[in-house]
């Protein structure tokens, strides 16, 4: 790892205006369990100067009920996330995905506000200087995208965001889709649908370099409503996803009155199924209408040479999501 | 707020902090881009605590912060400062060994012993916590360790030894 100078913030302003003093040369770091692979791996074209750490931000940490929405600071770990009962109880598809990120002990240091935040997995990106230099891919500020004409087997099947086809890899981007959250930052309150962008380079979301995420807010939805979350990985642990789809859904009388679906690994932002969604409105769930909203929601998909396997991965996720409600 | 200097150290410069390990305070120059891992083998001697992918992806680095089971490649040394870190070092007592580590040789929890002290650690964590599990609960907790000589079955009959040991009054 290349040396950087190192900042314990003593409040959400004072890593702020850290941020601001370094400009575009510092990250801030939570549980550092995605940060510290990119600063090892020495990717970025520009290294980082400085490094603010959150953790010594008091309050920062917890996961509480108020009202009708369900309250969780950025720097709750995973593991917090997945064993909370309120989590459980009110917003299952999280606490799930939760459970499914990572491994057991990257869950005792990766936070949820860093799980959003993370940077992406496509291996050329990832690719340490180390090993015969760096790769400067489209996405870091280079020219060319290695993924399309090379290895893709895990890249986007709906295109391309500038020229990049690399995946959001977060497991629990997608539940919080479907949960319809909302992310507070230090500047402002953000829809969830709007967060995620790759189109602003390097970085997943639409934070500004000088912004940080405070909290994350979900609203406890009717008590008729469920929500499931499911992925697909060659392993169970330590494993990126092929495919994540996390689903909410409301009923009244057998008949679905409100819907969200939200699949991730397939495209370079988590990804909502609009079309699925009004299809499914007003219908009994059944084997065969869940089947044909896994069709909907993969009709545009445009695959390439070598992922086009994810397109029925996906078909049958979102099936088998909707099917365990 | 306090003051920017005081919490702040800057690239290329040393530091001096004090580390509390397994049960000792130990005191050390290290600077910023320090991993916990690296400071425990080059600046304590404690080379029990293995780096092997050095991702976080492999367990063998498993150390105890607070209790937790975390790698240690993957922790600044200095966010560590005021911490209670355990290492593999810290579980035999008086020549004795932990009835972990007991069992690990009992039951052949090792073959070629690279990830062991990753393993034993994660096991210590998630005994403190569940302290009967069973073999689906063993499997998920020791998820993030892995080895490479598949020697898997030995190592979870070696837990629920380890957990029979500990119940029967061993510590
Ligand atoms: C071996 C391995 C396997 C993994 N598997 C998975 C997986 O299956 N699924 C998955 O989703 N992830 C996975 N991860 C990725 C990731 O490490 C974790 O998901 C974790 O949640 C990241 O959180 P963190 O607190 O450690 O983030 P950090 O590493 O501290 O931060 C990640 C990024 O987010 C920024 N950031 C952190 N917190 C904030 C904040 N509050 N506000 C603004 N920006 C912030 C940082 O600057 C940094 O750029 C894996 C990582 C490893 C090393
Ligand atoms: S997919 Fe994106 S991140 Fe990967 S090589 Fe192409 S531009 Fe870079």
């Amino acid at each position: 790892m290349k040396r950087f100078t190192h900042i314990n913030a003593t409040s959400a302003e004072h890593a702020v205006s850290c941020l601001q003093e370094y400009k575009d040369s510092s990250y801030v770091i939570a549980g550092g369990s995605d940060l510290l692979g990119c600063l090892k791996d020495n990717l970025w074209m520009q290294t980082p100067e400085a490094i603010v750490n959150l953790k010594t931000i008091e309050g920062l940490s917890y996961i509480k009920e108020e009202g009708s929405t369900l309250h969780i600071g950025a720097l709750t770990t995973l593991t917090e996330v997945a064993e909370s009962s309120i989590v459980k109880k009110l917003a299952p598809a999280l606490a799930e995905a939760a459970r499914r990120t990572a491994s057991p002990l990257l869950r005792n240091m990766g936070t949820l506000g860093g799980n959003i935040c993370q940077e992406n997995r496509c291996w050329y990106y990832r690719y340490p200087s180390k090993l015969g230099g760096r790769i400067d891919c489209v996405r870091k500020g280079g020219t060319k995208c290695f993924a399309v004409i090379g290895e893709h087997r895990y890249h986007s099947i709906f295109g391309a965001v500038n020229k990049c086809i690399a995946v959001n890899p977060s497991d629990t981007a997608p539940a919080l889709i479907a949960l319809n959250a909302t992310i507070k930052t230090t500047k402002r309150t953000i829809a969830i649908d709007e967060f995620f962008s790759a189109a602003h380079g390097a970085g997943s979301t639409i934070l500004d370099r000088d912004e940080i995420v405070l909290e994350i807010l979900v609203p406890v939805a009717a008590k008729s409503a469920v929500s499931a979350f499911k992925k697909i990985a060659f392993r169970k642990s330590i494993d990126f996803a092929l495919v994540t789809c996390a689903i909410a859904l409301e009923k009244d009388a057998d008949k679905i009155t409100a819907v969200r679906i939200c699949l991730n690994g397939v495209y370079n932002n988590p990804m909502r199924s609009q079309e699925a969604e009004e299809f499914l409105l007003g219908k009994v769930l059944t084997e065969d209408i869940a089947k044909e909203a896994g069709e909907i929601a993969l009709q545009n998909a445009k695959s390439l040479f070598q992922n086009i396997y994810k397109v029925q991965l996906a078909k049958t996720l979102v099936a088998d999501t909707l099917l365990s409600l | 707020m306090a003051k920017t200097t005081e919490n702040i150290l800057p690239s290329g410069e040393k530091e001096h902090v004090t580390l509390h390990v397994n049960g000792e305070d130990i005191s050390l120059l290290i600077e910023a881009h320090w991993t916990l891992s690296k400071v425990l083998r080059n600046g304590c001697s404690l080379t029990g605590t293995k780096e092997a992918c050095d991702a976080g992806a492999c367990g063998a680095c498993t150390v105890l912060i607070d209790g937790i089971a975390r790698p240690a490649c993957m922790l600044l040394a200095r966010e560590q400062v005021g911490k209670k870190i355990e290492t593999i070092e810290g579980l035999e007592k008086n020549g004795q060994l932990h009835p972990i580590q007991e069992a690990w040789l009992e039951e052949y929890g090792a073959q070629c012993g690279f990830c062991s002290p990753g393993f034993i650690m994660t096991t210590k964590a998630l005994l403190a916590k569940n302290p009967n599990p069973n073999d689906d609960e063993i499997k998920e907790a020791l998820g993030g360790n892995l080895c490479l000589c598949d020697n898997y079955e030995h190592i979870i009959l070696a837990v629920k030894s380890a957990a029979k040991k500990i119940a029967k009054g061993g510590k």
